[in-house]
């Protein structure tokens, strides 16, 4: 059957939008408000500053903080180039993230698909879910030293607790049908794990990397705070003591920019490799 | 192709018993009692015998074990008495000479439709060339040409149904269990799937048993129509279908026949109910 298409003078004649015209309308609507509104934020913020409205010590002002990380960018801080600060961090952050996710994956696959792996590693991640990993931080230094391991290890071991858990509920989450489906198809356990169980698990251990990242970042500005002389959190740690709240506003902006094109990278990698997922 | 020469003698019922026919017998349940606990039963002493190639329908109240038996015959649950078996030998779990199709349609999200249809072949020695040509086929067999590199959240729900039944079909598996099917899709896309669904079996020669509500359905499928009784009351009724050939054809549909064993039918569940 041929669909009747409208003509131009139909078109003209009808009152009102029709629905795809009023969905992109709104949609159009609610992306000026998200902009408008962090716009309006800053505008504020430089407005109050600049008229003198709030102490510069308590906000500084906006262009203030440009150009105090631009003069970071030319001298670098505390007598190292910005970029070595930056590069420290993340690659704390994505070495721990790395690992821990690794680590996290294959421990939640076990966990979920063997109830005795379960049982065994029940009680103490349990135990361990509530506790804030920064609260390991002291011990982790006693055991690890004050070095490059310990600041690593406390990142690694917030996310991959995180990954675990995700990795874990994805993989019962499976639905039971899938799996005996494959099983009337012939396939034996390591085929219905590799094909069924793994990618059914897939999403949820995406959205527990994704969890997992950004815990990762808040951990990695504690554990740069507490010693050390390089890296972001360092800088926030070390304009605070002089200060400098210029300084400090650069680092916690990076941390932010940081975390936020991370996780978008993430994001656009799991819509890629889980896009049955909606 | 016509109809296998097994499905056009079945006999009556006390045919079946008979010792000299027990190699046209595929599955074979004897006193079988099953409960998902000791104290409540599902089952009681049933017994039920399904013919090489036949279509054979479970109809009956909720509740009364039609899809129980479905999954004992499959392997997902053990009798607590009496015996399951397979062209002779006990049913121990799940097997590809089995399929089985679910209400849920149970594809793979992750895989094209393609994929999903070549899935048993991963785990059967058969050439590549081979299973293309397989999976080529039944892909026209079922009407899904032109769809074999989407995704099943691409598709309608009647669609993801034929792939659901191509993927069991087309690793020929000896019996194959349908536990309402088509219960979720639309009217008019339920009886194409019966459509398909018939022609499907004239070319594959496995037996069909087939878990549905509806009465019209049943008579529409199948050689052989079993009625389960309320209260472990095994089976009530045990009917044979016979419809003018070929059976896919809409006309069986509206035909006197049908009409016939309809209200038979109706009449015989309302007696149960």
């Amino acid at each position: 059957m041929q669909l009747k298409m409208a003509n131009s003078e139909q078109v003209s004649a009808f009152k009102g939008q029709d629905l795809q015209t009023q969905a992109l309308r709104e949609k159009a609507l609610l992306f000026c408000v998200a902009i408008a509104i962090p716009s309006l934020i800053l505008i504020l913020w430089e407005l109050t500053t600049r008229m003198g409205w709030i102490d510069e010590l308590f906000l500084p002002s906006l262009s203030g903080i440009v150009s105090e990380f631009l003069a970071m960018v030319r001298k670098g801080y505390a007598g190292t180039p910005l970029l070595s600060h930056v590069l420290g961090s993340l690659r704390r952050v994505f070495t721990a993230f790395g690992i821990g996710t690794v680590v996290g994956c294959l421990l939640g696959l076990l966990m979920g698909y063997y109830k005795y792996v379960r049982a065994a590693f029940y009680v103490v991640t349990e135990i361990l879910r509530p506790i804030p990993p920064l609260a390991f931080i002291t011990l982790f230094i006693l055991w690890f030293g004050i070095g490059e391991v310990s600041k690593v290890l406390i990142i690694l071991y917030a996310g991959a607790l995180i990954v675990m858990l995700n990795t874990m509920a994805g993989v019962q989450s499976c639905p039971k049908d899938k799996i005996l489906a494959a099983q009337t198809l012939g396939a034996n356990d390591l085929a219905i794990f590799l094909y069924v169980i793994l990618p059914a698990a897939l999403p949820s251990i995406f959205t527990g990397m994704r969890v997992a990242l950004s815990v990762d970042f808040g951990i990695l500005v504690a554990a740069e705070l507490l010693a050390g002389d390089l890296g972001i959190g360092y800088i926030i740690q070390d304009a605070s003591t002089f200060f400098n709240v210029e300084g400090l506003f650069v680092g916690i902006l990076m941390i932010g920019f940081f975390g936020v094109v991370s996780d978008f990278v993430l994001r656009v990698i799991a819509s890629k490799v889980v896009h049955w997922q909606g | 192709m016509s109809q296998s020469p097994v499905r056009s003698s079945i006999g009556s019922l006390d045919h079946y018993s008979q010792p000299e026919d027990s190699l046209a017998e595929i599955i074979s349940l004897d006193n079988v009692s099953f409960g998902y606990s000791r104290k409540r039963l599902v089952l009681q002493d049933l017994d039920l015998k399904i013919q090489r190639g036949e279509f054979l329908t479970l109809l009956g109240p909720s509740g009364c074990g039609k899809s129980t038996i479905l999954n004992l015959i499959a392997g997902f649950y053990k009798p607590l008495l009496g015996a399951v078996t397979h062209g002779g030998e006990e049913i121990k779990g799940p097997s590809a000479r089995r399929g089985v199709v679910f209400q849920s349609n149970a594809l793979f999200d992750w895989m094209t439709v393609e994929q999903n249809i070549g899935f048993g072949f991963r785990f059967q020695s058969i050439s590549k060339y081979e299973k293309q040509k397989r999976v080529e086929t039944i892909i026209g067999l079922v009407g899904l040409r032109g769809n074999e590199r989407k995704y099943p959240y691409q598709l309608s729900g009647g669609m993801r149904q034929r792939v659901a039944v191509a993927r069991s079909m087309v690793v020929q598996p000896e019996i194959l269990l349908m536990d309402e099917p088509f219960a979720a899709v639309d009217v008019q896309t339920r009886e194409g799937l019966q459509e398909e669904l018939l022609k499907l079996h004239e070319q594959v020669a496995g037996a069909i048993l087939f878990v549905t509500h509806s009465i019209e359905e049943a008579v529409f499928l199948s050689d052989r129509i079993v009625i389960l009784d309320r209260n472990l009351g095994g089976i009530a009724h045990d009917i044979e279908i016979h419809l003018p050939g070929p059976r896919y054809t809409a006309m069986n549909r509206v035909s006197d026949e049908f009409n016939q064993y309809r209200t038979d039918l109706y009449l015989k569940m309302k007696a149960i109910e």
